[in-house]
């Protein structure tokens, strides 16, 4: 693993080469937040803002969100997952290939803030980072953790941490864990209706609908989401719990074939629902039917827009 | 449970099981009468939402019907949704929704009697599943209780 | 008014004194479970930051049902609403924060004022005793002193707590407040040097500096509002309702209609001004067509269009949760700090 500061350099240099020759007229990547733990979306124009640009443990967000619909030339600051999600957006037609600049960089995993306070609930001031290790200040005290041993859940099932179509490489390669079995999922298959539905229902019972995990969402692009349909309206705008289901159905629906695993839908939501859990079965479902991951050729096409004559669907009769 | 009649919303391609519908009918087949059809030009047209909007205003199942693989009026209509139907019903059968009130079908305008037959399955199914109230708006919380 | 001091041995015996009669309402839980629920005496917390949530949630519900109707027509009055009535219950509030008080008493003047009186809201505001819980140790993102409130604050409570050695001290701030303190055995003491010493100590704790934002009240209102820096603001945001959902001040809410084949009913729910559909007309036009009105009405509603209709009291009362919350960091700390310089130059 490369140091943060050799990454942090190199992104830095990268933006102002491709700001001076014109390249790209705009550079999203992360900057410094104003909180610990954290690191915020940024936009850079011109070559002197560039040092503004940083990378660690907590870019947690997938800048590709910003894509859809922009004009100009952009480059984007990607980690393996978001560089994926920028791909499909190509291939979705969202965004012009032309128009896009990838600086990737290879990733060892985001922190998980929630697994951060597990392990020191106390407020923390300050976070440094180094080898491998985050250390977490206070008023008056000092923690030492592993980063392992925070990472995100999809992190460490990610098996595409290196932007391999990324247009340049922030630093060296790196090696990626094994991919998601989805054994935890199938676990939960195969216990009785009654327990799922409970499973799922639990799962969502905090949602405060503010939709969070769909507007983080690179996916989510649509000119006007289903939830805020009104001709006819598809969904209540009550606390419910069933349309607050049906919204979480359907975002998982919708995200079938498409999801990267880029978890920034997790890292959005307020009061931590593991919303991914959705596109998670729609992954599943997509890996077994048709063998499909998203975003990792230019020229893919997403499997809900095309067919093979012999699909499988016993289950119709 | 023996005396529970569901209902059930049926969404039904125009150019196939929706005759198959109109010659059973004809043909004097019997058929129970426990689903109100939808008619949609081609399962293309089916929405996902379409199918969640009819369990959550309290369908006890839903019913999707279209053309034979390879017959479509619009050439791959049917073909593009069976791949949608494929994710829908494992999703909803993941996370816990019977799989017998979420059903499909493939019935020519031809098949009458294929119609029939699946009319009937479809209800049995539905009517061995008993009433919809996990997956429906709850009446209770509209407040109804206090005004009625 | 008056000050009393309650032991840290008769803790359990004051709480059941204040909530005879009453429900007890308190922090419960940890960190991001942390929530204001009904509770029992000897389960009173009083070593959390803040509630996830603010309190706003136990008088203005996300979802409140205000009419309903049955469509029986065999029973009377089918297919004509019907008042569900104010349901509200006296309870007491023990441990709200001095921010989330103030941020009560904001949109206390939204629900009730000489044009309006929301029966709802004041059935519960009215209701409900509040018992603060003064701030010894405020977190990282609080600023309440930067928006002119105080981590000793007083507004919006009936008696102010804090933690002090071997117990508990109140300051009784209100009539009603008073009557409740002294149907207990609370000891009345002289505390208010200690509460002063206490106040500037934790005044010392936050970043803030006092007051640092009055500016924008006096700023020029078009200025403010037409300043170039709101496209860069606005850059970062997704459009989630995170901040309105979390702010303790935020009142906006959507009346609904929804009915079933047995009835309807009708009820308001929070809504978001960082949502398009929250302007979005019937006609299809959109006066806040992106986002960057929508992040300057936040901003503008919190900082300069609330100080201009109540007294120059902010909309925002510092307690920092769209600081922590916000999943890209538009912090409004920044944001303020923008608002107060008379900038001629775009920057981001």
């Amino acid at each position: 693993m490369a140091a943060f500061e050799e990454i942090t350099k190199k992104i830095r240099q990268s933006a102002k080469t491709l700001l001076e020759s014109g390249r790209v007229q705009t550079v999203i990547g992360f900057r410094t937040a104003s909180t610990p733990l954290n690191a915020a979306p940024v936009f850079i124009r011109s070559a002197e803002d560039c040092d503004k640009l940083i990378w660690n443990s907590f870019c947690r967000l997938n800048l590709a969100n910003y894509l859809p619909g922009r004009e100009g030339k952009v480059a984007l600051v990607t980690k393996g997952c978001d560089a994926r999600s920028a791909v499909g957006q190509v291939s979705e037609n969202q965004f012009l290939r032309e128009n896009l600049y990838l600086i990737g960089v290879p990733c060892s995993g985001m922190v998980d803030n929630q697994k951060i306070e597990a392990k020191e609930p106390r407020p923390i001031v300050e976070v440094e980072e180094s080898d491998g290790v985050i250390t977490l200040k206070g008023q008056d005290f000092s923690t030492s953790v592993k980063i392992e041993e925070v990472l995100r859940r999809n992190c460490l099932t990610c098996s595409n941490r290196t932007p391999k179509l990324a247009d340049e490489l922030a630093g060296p390669e790196t090696s990626s864990p094994a991919a998601d079995d989805y054994s935890d999922l199938k676990a939960l298959l195969s216990k009785p209706l009654e327990e799922r539905m409970a499973y799922f229902k639990e799962l969502i019972k905090d949602c405060l609908r503010c939709y969070a995990c769909r507007n983080a969402c690179p996916l989510c692009y649509c000119p006007v989401c289903f939830v805020d349909e009104t001709l006819p309206q598809w969904l209540g705008k009550s606390d419910d719990p069933t349309d607050t289901f049906i919204f979480h159905l359907l975002r998982g629906f919708h995200c079938a074939g498409r999801c990267t695993a880029c978890g920034a839908c997790e890292t959005a939501c307020p009061v931590n629902i593991k919303v991914r859990e959705f596109n998670r079965l729609m992954e599943l479902s997509v890996e077994t039917n048709w063998n499909y991951s998203a975003g990792l050729s230019w020229e893919q096409k997403p499997p809900l827009t095309v067919f093979q004559v012999d699909d499988n669907a016993d289950f119709i009769k | 449970m023996t005396d529970f009649e569901p209902k059930v919303v049926a969404f039904f391609c125009n150019w196939c099981t929706y005759g198959a519908a109109d010659l059973a009918g004809v043909s004097r087949l019997d058929y129970p009468p426990n689903f109100r059809v939808v008619r949609l030009p081609c399962t293309g047209r089916l929405n996902p939402k379409f199918i969640l909007e009819a369990f959550k205003r309290g369908a006890d199942g839903v019913w999707v019907s279209g053309c034979h693989p390879g017959d479509c009026h619009y050439i791959a209509g049917n073909y593009h949704a069976r791949r949608k139907f494929v994710l829908l019903h494992q999703l909803l059968e993941s996370v816990g929704v019977d799989p017998n009130r979420l059903r499909f079908s493939w019935i020519s305008s031809a098949e009458a009697n294929k119609f029939q037959a699946m009319a009937k399955e479809v209800i049995e199914g539905v009517k061995a599943c008993g009433p919809n109230l996990t997956f429906r708006k709850d009446e209770l919380k509209l407040g109804l209780s206090e005004v009625a | 008014m008056t000050e009393y001091i309650v032991k840290e041995s008769n803790l359990t015996e004051f709480f059941q004194a204040v909530s005879q009669n009453r429900t007890l309402l308190s922090p419960v839980g940890q960190g991001e479970k942390c929530r204001l629920e009904p509770t029992t005496p000897d389960k009173i917390k009083l070593d959390f930051a803040n509630t996830h949530l603010s309190p706003k949630a136990s008088f203005f519900p996300q979802t409140e049902r205000l009419l309903a109707f049955h469509k029986d027509k065999s029973l009377p009055n089918s297919n004509v609403y019907q008042d569900l009535g104010d349901k509200a219950q006296d309870c007491v509030l023990f441990g709200l924060r001095p921010c989330d008080a103030k941020g009560l008493t904001v949109a206390n003047k939204v629900f009730q004022n000489d044009r309006f009186v929301d029966p709802y809201w004041k059935g519960k505001y009215e209701k409900a005793l509040k018992i603060g819980l003064a701030c010894l140790k405020p977190s990282p993102q609080c600023f309440c002193a930067a928006v002119g409130g105080s981590p000793f604050g007083e507004q919006g409570l009936d008696v102010l707590a804090y933690v002090k050695e071997g117990g508990l001290g109140l300051k009784t701030l209100t009539e009603a407040g008073e009557a409740l303190i002294k149907s207990t055995k609370a000891e009345s003491a002289s505390l208010s040097n200690e509460i002063q010493k206490l106040e500037q100590e934790a005044y010392g704790l936050q970043k803030a500096e006092k007051d640092s934002y009055k500016v924008i009240t006096e700023r020029d209102l078009m200025e403010v509002y037409n300043d170039p820096h709101w496209p860069f603001t606005a850059e970062n945001c997704l459009n989630c309702g995170v901040c309105t959902f979390f702010c303790p001040t935020c009142h906006c809410f959507d009346i609904q209609d929804e009915q079933s084949e047995k009835g309807g009913v009708r009820m308001r729910n929070w809504d978001t001004c960082m949502s398009s559909l929250f302007t979005l007309h019937a006609s299809g036009h959109n006066p806040r067509p992106t986002k960057v009105e929508r992040v300057r009405q936040r901003f503008m509603h919190k900082l300069k269009y609330i100080p201009i209709k109540q007294d120059g009291v902010f909309g925002c009362t510092g307690c920092g949760r769209c600081v922590v919350m916000c999943p890209v960091n538009i912090d409004i700390r920044d944001v303020a700090a923008k608002m107060c310089r008379p900038t001629q130059t775009a920057k981001v």
